[in-house]
This record gives structure tokens, C-alpha cells and sequence, in this order.
């Protein structure tokens, strides 16, 4: 029944499963998933040629979780290396083709949600913590998560309801109790929507009134808008650089060419092994990261230091603001996607607006714009573990924007 | 200029847990190569580690053996080098928040002055994989054997408190009978459960200056450990003599040549956080509960030696340092053999056969409770103890009981004054001299006879019997 289909422009991979005989929450539900998460047997090379040729041994937690839920696999799109920024990514793809229903994306940055927004589906990362690794093969690990894209919100609700949870192939994960992921109302009388006027800071000026047109949008549907500040909110970028780029250095030691990747010919001992290997396994963009990531450990390690100390303010002052509103909304940024190979502060400045979720391990959602909107979506957030009521949220002002349907 | 040593130990120590630190693969020695892996130990994309609860339990266990502080909150870093031993590019250990902190044990130095050598901290990591270098024909090739990776240690690491190699050669065999106690690890270098980095450095007797130090690598054995600090010791007072500056480096044990030879340095860069694997949060309730499943440990033990059987310090101090030799004399009491006897076998007859025959105490084919009726035997007078001592040789190579080995090859003693008579008359007969000496007072004639006796009943006769017997008759 299931039978090779020759890899395109969107997939790399494609393996149509027929969905699993017994029932199940997500029984017919076509996922497309990308080469960095493990699916058993499939080619998983995230991206890069340092997993050149690399099959899954076994199935994510993800996958696992999936299968049993009765969704089918039916392949994995190109993605760009180690799904670090979306340069080569065709994230979003597969939906734009009506060849999946979701896509697993996995978001370090704002890789999710960018891609969704450029495809003009909802997209969402969950709260780090809620949603296994095991399986999952990143680059930053503190900040890292799978994400959810699909045009229907409650296939992006019941996807998270079968993913989320403990599992006891990661232990990173809090012993937290179950959410409950059913719709709440969410009533817009008593619920205020913060923004945070540094994050607006250096829009482009286009974007700047897309984002007041989306505040409309938030007014309309009856929710009181809040301007706040957050004069940290700039060291986002800096703290995500420094903390990932070491965590990624530290993360991308494991390709050695020792147990599996590809072996440069020609070197006369085992360093020059590494060496050469090493040099020919990662692409530009990701080896100045690496590059980045070593220089901040060995030659500049208060730096780190200093980075991990602010994380934990930002964590702090984040904290504080959901304090006094319940969601955040935050601009959403167009992002065309560049035929031109990105430098590293090209990438950051392109996920300037979604990496503090990556920083907090906060939930943040995209959603489209309604139909006649002038705007290109927004961005909501809310406290760590909020993901129920943000997608509630979400899906409320998602019908009103289709027109209350 | 006269120069003293400044020496710190950094001692790993190989946790006997059932898995690896982070997966389930079986942690055990000696195995075909490369069998006990797994996608975690392999650090294949995509894996996780997840931190063993026995592991985190041996490791606490260990560090309150040694009077350390458990800290209620350690956690993993990642130690990142490069070696192809090294699957993951970093090593799982605790560089920032160690597991324990302080702590000490009491030696005994040269002079025979109680001494305490305090712990700086004790901390939790993985071992990395073994690498083989091999020849293929011509070409030199090196094969990674990762049974080895992930496997549990502890790394304890003291003060800088020794200053002789004899202080450290006592706190290696203090240490280690502390953590054998535990039951956590065998802590034997001889098969690299227990490995001993040394820190030295010297300087001028009777100031406090700390100066460079040199590390010493690849002793294995308590004596080498000695033989390489007092090397080392030498030649860093003849290099700062000849005007020489020490520096910072790392250098090699050889047993053979007994020098150290610098080696090449790892590269190495500073510990940052493990975000996967959770931080380690210690109750004070859970560490109580560690607390109360310590056993009873030596200096304790020793003390209730003294106090509950009647012996010396000594005898009790000797007795209580090996786990197994205490566990065999409390199992000899509870027999019923008296305290002495049972100290004076074990230590003089068993523990040297055992020794003889290269077997361990807790492999022994005479158990505590064939050694218990052997003794009993004796005790009863109906072996003597030249008789106890052969069937002891027996045991170790008969499944027999000792009653059945003395009735078997006759070793009952002869207590019975009739049969004995007989004999003790032949001897009075070819024994005129000696009988006069005793007549005369001489008590070296009496053992003379006795000695004669025994002789003439095969070694079977009751020495006590015949004495009463022999006095008895002379007396008239
Ligand atoms: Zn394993």
C-alpha cells in the first residue's frame, strides 16, 4: 500500500501511510512532518549534511503519539539546516498544496510562526516543557519546541491534546499537571490584551499601521488593548544569540563522523578526521552560529554568563506583565522567503519579533488575518502554560475575523 | 632550601548501579565490545538522557560515607571536549553545583597521629567510551568501545591536604573501605572501579604559598600512587633547585621506567549548563532517609567491637576495615563462637588460605557456618587444634561437613583415660630420665612426655588429658 513517491519541491520525502485500522482522536488526519523530527526508518537529515544519508532508528514521542491518535505521516518537507531560521525551510508547503491538514514545525526562533504566516494559516508553539523532545533533532535545546501549523484550529487543539504531556523518554520535562485543553470562553469584558511598545520599536514603517490595524481588530471583537513597557524587551535578540549559539556549539559536537555522517577522505589522524568532517558537515549559515557559540564559551564566557543571568530577568519581567493583562499581542512580520542565503544577523533581525517566546518557553500563536483586514496577522502570547486559553483566544477572534461563522 | 609537598587527590570512582547514568543499558564490565549500547549512549540524533535514580542514590550513599554535605540543589554541565571517546562532544558532569560539598575522613599519618583529609566536594559524571589502538597489518587503527559510555562515576576531590605520599596511600585505603562499605562500588584500581589523579606541588617547608601544581595520571594502584607523587615530588625539587619554574601541565605514570612523562594536553573549555537533564533537588526528608540506610561504617563498627566482644583497638580496627572479614566474624559470633576464636581463625588460618588460594572472603567454600562447627569441635575438646587445622584444609576441597571429614580420616581426639592409660604406661616405661626429671621439679620433661604421648596416639590424644593423666601418676 505505501510505496515512494519521488521527492519535489515541497517534500523531501514522501511515505503516504494508509491511517491506523482502530480509531482515534485524529483518525484521517494527514500530518506532514520535517526531516528533524524521527519517524523510524525514515531519511532524517535536518537539513544538513552532517546527517547525510541518516535514518530515524526509532519514532519521536511526537510520531509515537500521532500514530496512536490514528493520523497518518505523509512525508516531510525541505527544511533548512537543523531547522535553524527558515532559509530553505518549505515549512507551510504541504498546506499550501492541500497535501497535509498540519505541519509539524519545530520553532527555535519563530520558525513556526513565521512560516504559518507566510502561508496564511495559524501557527503555534507550545510552552516549552509541554510537548516532548525525545526524537526531536535541534539546536537549541532550552529553547526549542515542536509547533503546530494547520488552517483549523481545532485540528492545532487536538494535535497539542495528543502530544502534550509527560513522557519518560524526557525528563526535561516538568512534572506538571495535565492541562485541559478544552475551548474556554473567553470573555472579552473582563480580559485585557497587553502590548509592548519597545516591541514595536523599528517596524518597518508599513508594518507599524498593519499592527494598529490588527489592535482594531482586537478592539472590535470587544477585548481592551493595553499599552505597557518593557525596556528589556530589546536583549531578547542578544540573550537568544548568545545562550543558543553555545547551546548549539554544545549540541552540534555529537557530529564527529564517529558513529554515523559522513567522513571527509584524507585525514592523516583522528583530529584531522574531525576536522575535515566537521568542515564539510555544516553549512555557512549554521557553522557561523557554531563558530559564534564557541567563541562566546571559550573566549567569552562572562558573556554567557551575563546572557543567562538577564534570561532569567526577562523570564522575570514577562512574568510581571501577565500579571497585570492576561495576552500580549505582539506584531506579526511578513517573511518573504529570501532566494539569498542569510548571514546571522539577517536571521535575527528576521525573527526579531517572535524569539522571546524561545527565550521565556512562553506559548505564542499567529494568526491569519480575516478577510478583509488590513493587516498580516498578529502575535499572542500568555504565560507559560496558557496554551489552552491563548488558543482559545485565538480561535475566538479567528471566527469573528471569518465573519463570526 | 628545604621543600615541602602540597598534594590533592581527585579520585573517580566507578558506581556498581545495574544501568548507565542516563539510559538502561547494562552497566557491566568485560563484555564483547559495543554491545551495551543505545541510541542515548550512542547520542544518536534525537535522543535524551534520563538521569538514573540508582545512580543519583550510590552517589549520595558515597558522599555521606565520607561525612559530606549533600547539597540540596546539583546540577549537570556540559563538559565540552573533543576526543573520540567522547560520543557527544561533552561530558555529563557536575561542574558548577556539585552533589556534595566538604567533608573528610580520618587517617593516620607517618608518626602515628590521627590526621582528618578534608573533601572539597564530591560530584556526579559519566564515564566516556574506551579507545583501542590496534595495528591493521602496517596501518595504525583506533576502535571505540562505548560499553563504556555513560557508565556512572562519582569524582571525589580532596583538599590539598597531604604532604607525603604515605598520607595519600592511607587515604586511598581509608577511602576506599569507606565506600566499599557502602556496597556502591568495589573501589578496586586494580580493575579501574577506583582511578587516583594527583595534583602535586611543593614549596618551601613551613609556609602556606600554594604554587603551580602538576597533575599526575595513569597510576594504577595504591603503591604506584605513592611511587609517582614521590617521583614527582623529586623531580619538581630538583627542577626549582636548578632554578627551573614549575608549570602547569599534566603528566604520565610509567610503571615500568617508575618516571612521569608530560603528556599532551586535552582541549578543554568551561563548563555551561545541561538544559535536559532536570536540576537535582534534595528534601531534607530524602536525605535523611539516605542517611538511615548507610550501614553501620567502620569506625563505628570498630568501636562496638571493642565494646561488645572484649577486644583491643587494634584487634577491632583490623577486623572492622574489610567489610566481608567483619561480616565473617559477626556471622562466626552468631554461631556461637567465642570473640578470640573467632578473630584468631579468621585472621591467622582463613584469610591466608583464602589468600593461598586466591579466593575472595565472600567466595569462600568454607562458609561462616562449617568454620562455626569445625571450631565448636575444637572448642569441645574432641579435635585438638593441630587436627582443626587439617580439616580445615578439607573444607576447601570437600563439600563434607567437619564432623564428617573427622570421623572420616579419624581425627576424633582421645579423651578416653582408659584407652589412654595404656599408652601412658609404654611411655613412663621407655622414659626412665624424663620421669625423674619431672620427679625432679623439671616442667620441660613433662611436656617432653606429654609431647611423647600424644605422638604415641597418632596426634588423636587430648594434650589436657594426658597432662592430668601424667601428673596424676608421677605425683605417687
Ligand atoms: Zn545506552
Amino acid at each position: 500500500m505505501t510505496g515512494d513517491i519521488l521527492p519535489d519541491s515541497v517534500f523531501i520525502h514522501r511515505s503516504p501511510e494508509t491511517a491506523a485500522s482502530k480509531g482515534g482522536p485524529l483518525r484521517g488526519l494527514q500530518i506532514a512532518i520535517q526531516p528533524n523530527i524521527s519517524a523510524a526508518g525514515w531519511p532524517t537529515e535536518a537539513g544538513s549534511n552532517a546527517l547525510a544519508n541518516f535514518k530515524s532508528l526509532e519514532d519521536a514521542t511526537v510520531i509515537r503519539r500521532l500514530r496512536q491518535a490514528g493520523a497518518s505521516l505523509c512525508g516531510s518537507t525541505r527544511m533548512s539546516e537543523f531547522g535553524f531560521g527558515l532559509q530553505g525551510s518549505q515549512a507551510g508547503g504541504a498546506l499550501q498544496d492541500q497535501a497535509a491538514d498540519a505541519e509539524l514545525v519545530l520553532d527555535m526562533m519563530g520558525e513556526s510562526r513565521l512560516a504559518a504566516g507566510r502561508t496564511g494559516v495559524c501557527g503555534f508553539k507550545p510552552s516549552w516543557g509541554l510537548v516532548s523532545r525525545y526524537g526531536l533533532i535541534g539546536l537549541i535545546p532550552s529553547m526549542e519546541c515542536c509547533g503546530i501549523l494547520s488552517a483549523s484550529f481545532t485540528d492545532v487543539r487536538e494535535i497539542l491534546k495528543v502530544i502534550a504531556g509527560p513522557d519518560e523518554l524526557d525528563f526535561s520535562l516538568p512534572g506538571e499537571k495535565p492541562l485541559d485543553f478544552s475551548p474556554q470562553n473567553i470573555d472579552p469584558k473582563n480580559t485585557t490584551i497587553g502590548t509592548i511598545n519597545e516591541a514595536q520599536d523599528g517596524l518597518p514603517a508599513g508594518q507599524e499601521e498593519a499592527f494598529r490595524a490588527s489592535l482594531d481588530d482586537l478592539n472590535k471583537a470587544g477585548f481592551a488593548v493595553r499599552e505597557m513597557s518593557f525596556p528589556d524587551f530589546p536583549l531578547f535578540s542578544p540573550v537568544h544569540q548568545i545562550v543558543g549559539s553555545v547551546e548549539a556549539s554544545s549540541a552540534a559536537g555529537r557530529y564527529d563522523s564517529v558513529r554515523y555522517g559522513p567522513r571527509a577522505a584524507g585525514g592523516k589522524n583522528w583530529n584531522e578526521m574531525y576536522l575535515l568532517s566537521r568542515a564539510i558537515a555544516f553549512g555557512p549559515l549554521v557553522k557561523s552560529y557554531l563558530f559564534q557559540g564557541a567563541f562566546f564559551q571559550f573566549e567569552r564566557y562572562e558573556a554567557f554568563e551575563d546572557a543567562c543571568r538577564i534570561r532569567a530577568r526577562l523570564l522575570a519581567g514577562m512574568h510581571a506583565l501577565t500579571s497585570h493583562v492576561e495576552f500580549l499581542v505582539f506584531p506579526a512580520v511578513e517573511a518573504a522567503p529570501s532566494t539569498t542565503p542569510a548571514s546571522l544577523p539577517q536571521t535575527y533581525a528576521q525573527f526579531a519579533s517572535t524569539l522571546f517566546a524561545n527565550v521565556t518557553g512562553q506559548p505564542a500563536l499567529y494568526l491569519p488575518p480575516g478577510r478583509s483586514a488590513g493587516h498580516s496577522g498578529i502575535q499572542l502570547t500568555g504565560p507559560r502554560l496558557s496554551d489552552a486559553r491563548l488558543l482559545s483566544l485565538g480561535e475566538q477572534l479567528l471566527h469573528l475575523g471569518r465573519g463570526g461563522k | 632550601m628545604d621543600f615541602e609537598a602540597v598534594i590533592g587527590l581527585e579520585i573517580h570512582v566507578e558506581l556498581n548501579c545495574t544501568t548507565k547514568m542516563f539510559c538502561d543499558c547494562p552497566n557491566r564490565y568485560g563484555d564483547e565490545p559495543n554491545i551495551n549500547t543505545c541510541p542515548v549512549c550512542l547520542w544518536f540524533p534525537g535522543a535524551m538522557p534520563r538521569f538514573s535514580q540508582q545512580a543519583l542514590e550510590k552517589a549520595s550513599l558515597v558522599c555521606l560515607a565520607l561525612g559530606a554535605e549533600l547539597q540540596p540543589r546539583s546540577a549537570f554541565d556540559q563538559k565540552v571536549y573533543y576526543y573520540p571517546d567522547l560520543p557527544k562532544g561533552f561530558q555529563l558532569s557536575q561542574a558548577h553545583l556539585p552533589l556534595s560539598r566538604g567533608g573528610g575522613i580520618y587517617i593516620v599519618d607517618e608518626n602515628g597521629q590521627p590526621k582528618r583529609a578534608r573533601l572539597h566536594h564530591v560530584h556526579m559524571e559519566e564515564d566516556v567510551a574506551k579507545l583501542v589502538h590496534e595495528m591493521e597489518g602496517r596501518l595504525p587503527i583506533s576502535l571505540v568501545d562505548f560499553n563504556r559510555a555513560g557508565t556512572p562515576l562519582v569524582e571525589i576531590v580532596t583538599e590539598p591536604d597531604f604532604r607525603s605520599p604515605y598520607e595519600a596511600m592511607e587515604f586511598l585505603k581509608a577511602l576506599r573501605t569507606q565506600v566499599r562499605y557502602t556496597g556502591c562500588s568495589e573501589c578496586s584500581m586494580d580493575n579501574g572501579t577506583m582511578r587516583v589523579d594527583a595534583n602535586i606541588s611543593i614549596r618551601p617547608r613551613g609556609t602556606s604559598q600554594m604554587n603551580t601544581k602538576v597533575e599526575v595520571k595513569n597510576m594504577n594502584s595504591v603503591r604506584h600512587v605513592g611511587d609517582a607523587i614521590a617521583y614527582e615530588i623529586t623531580r619538581q625539587t630538583a627542577a626549582v633547585q636548578a632554578g627551573e619554574t614549575v608549570i602547569l601541565h599534566t603528566r604520565l605514570w610509567d610503571p615500568d621506567k617508575k618516571v612521569t612523562t608530560p603528556m599532551r594536553a586535552k582541549f578543554e573549555g568551561p563548563c555551561v549548563p545541561d538544559p535536559s537533564v532536570p536540576a537535582i533537588e534534595l528534601s531534607a526528608e530524602w536525605i535523611e532517609n539516605m542517611r538511615s540506610r548507610l550501614p553501620e561504617m567502620p569506625a563505628a563498627r570498630a568501636e562496638r567491637f571493642v565494646k561488645q566482644h572484649g577486644l583491643t583497638p587494634e584487634e577491632a580496627r583490623f577486623l572492622s576495615s574489610d567489610l566481608d572479614v567483619a561480616g565473617y566474624f559477626e556471622a562466626l559470633i552468631r554461631e556461637g563462637i567465642a570473640p578470640r576464636t573467632a578473630m584468631h581463625w579468621l585472621t591467622t588460618q582463613l584469610v591466608p588460605a583464602l589468600k593461598e588460594r586466591q579466593l575472595e572472603l565472600g567466595a569462600s567454600p568454607v562458609t561462616p557456618a562449617r568454620l562455626a562447627a569445625l571450631l565448636k569441635m575444637l572448642s569441645k575438646d574432641e579435635i585438638n587444634a593441630n587436627a582443626a587445622r587439617e580439616v580445615l584444609v578439607h573444607l576447601f576441597d570437600s563439600g563434607e561437613t567437619p564432623e564428617a571429614i573427622v570421623t572420616a580420616k579419624g581425627f576424633r581426639q582421645v579423651s578416653d583415660t582408659g584407652a589412654l592409660d595404656a599408652l601412658i604406661e609404654k611411655v613412663l616405661a621407655a622414659q626412665p630420665t624424663a620421669v625423674a626429671d619431672v620427679k625432679k621439679g623439671q616442667g620441660k620433661a613433662m611436656g617432653f612426655l606429654v609431647g611423647q604421648v600424644m605422638q604415641a596416639s597418632g596426634g588423636k590424644a587430648n594434650p589436657k588429658v594426658i597432662r592430668e593423666l601424667l601428673a596424676k601418676k608421677l605425683a605417687t
